[in-house]
């Protein structure tokens, strides 16, 4: 969908695409909190979705993941001497993601894919009557 | 609860008998004809102009309330499709008429 | 066909309604990138002058500028509230628009099939 006469609907839908992207990474983060490794490990790396315009400045580019970005692997030690994955002093690494902030892109994210999804709505009863013109009687 | 009796139908193309002439006698009733035909056409010139207008004023975003615009591009049908069947039933007489001569 | 000024500058505000719902969606689908400013279509004032002026109101073409609308932290100025209402806008402008030409076809063609 990439031109064409319903280019809005295909511009809207490259927006719920990248929204849909960021709503994962957000969930992959939030699911992955709590992960615990080995101080010798890699903590779990916060994923971050680059949004990029396409073709910006022409108005019907839309919108494309640019790349995926990580986080620090290096988390925080967390002093946990029961842990079953503590290290000879008692730490363990967690991953350094902030709920908070998670929850704020989780809505961020959840607006964007809504609002492209409505953009779509909006442009299908456009092109509907747009299909109409001339029909009439 | 009253009753009120059906009244004329008011249309946007108001065809009245030119003042003075209440009925039509054989000898001036193609004038009179005439000036109805003639009234229909100014009337629908008039409403087809305000539509065209509005029509205007809501491509350059002026137009104040969308209802003005329907209601003048309706009324502009409707003289059009009154013009026409005075036009059709004039052309129908005519044909009539010679039909009887021949 | 209907060159009239009316259809004329129907069929402007048609093309310039559609090219405004295309910048609204490109703005929605940017809302969060960053450094994306917001697109804005401008015809009206073009199409109004041209039809004061009594000039061709076909000749006037949809303009696409930046928005320089102060920014987020993040160097992007599109405002979700503003690009959804404008795009409802939009669309009641757009079906109004192909009602309007619609009409136009419907006079013609009223006249040509006659009272029947």
């Amino acid at each position: 969908m990439s031109g064409g006469p319903f280019r809005a609907i295909g511009i809207a839908s490259t927006g719920v695409t990248v929204y849909r992207k960021w709503l994962d990474a957000v969930s992959d983060n939030i699911s992955n909190l709590n992960n615990a490794t080995t101080t010798a490990g890699e903590a779990f790396r916060e994923r971050f979705v680059i949004a990029q315009a396409v073709d910006y400045g022409s108005g019907n580019g839309g919108v494309q993941v640019g790349g995926i970005e990580l986080g620090s692997a290096e988390g925080r030690l967390v002093h946990e001497p029961d842990h079953p994955l503590a290290d000879e002093n008692g730490y363990v690494r967690y991953p350094d993601i902030d709920l908070g902030s998670q929850m704020s892109q989780l809505m961020m994210a959840q607006r964007g894919y809504q609002a492209n999804l409505s953009v779509v709505d909006r442009a299908y009863d456009a092109y509907q009557a747009a299909l109409q013109l001339g029909r009439n009687s | 609860m009253s009753i009120q009796p059906i009244g004329p139908v008011a249309g946007p193309l108001r065809i009245t008998a030119p003042a003075g002439v209440e009925a039509a006698s054989p000898g001036n009733a193609a004038e009179v004809f005439g000036n109805l035909l003639t009234q229909g056409v100014d009337t629908l010139q008039q409403t087809q102009a305000n539509a065209d207008a509005l029509a205007v004023q809501a491509a350059t975003g002026d137009l104040q309330d969308a209802h003005d615009y329907m209601a003048a591009s309706t009324e502009a049908a409707l003289a059009t499709q009154m013009t026409v069947a005075i036009r059709d039933k004039a052309v129908a007489a005519f044909t009539e008429i010679m039909r009887l001569q021949g | 066909m209907l060159d009239d000024v009316a259809s004329s500058a129907v069929r402007v505000a048609l093309k310039g309604l559609a090219q405004r719902q295309r910048v609204i969606a490109d703005n929605i689908a940017n809302v969060e990138t960053p450094r994306f400013l917001a697109g804005r279509v401008q015809f009206e004032d073009a199409l109004r002058t041209a039809v004061e002026d009594g000039t061709s109101p076909q000749e006037v073409t949809p303009e696409v500028a930046r928005s320089l609308e102060p920014t987020r932290e993040n160097g992007n100025n599109v405002n979700l509230d503003h690009e959804t209402l404008t795009h409802m806008d939009t669309v009641l402008r757009y079906q109004t628009m192909l009602k309007a030409l619609d009409s136009k076809y419907s006079l013609l063609r009223s006249v040509i099939r006659g009272g029947a």
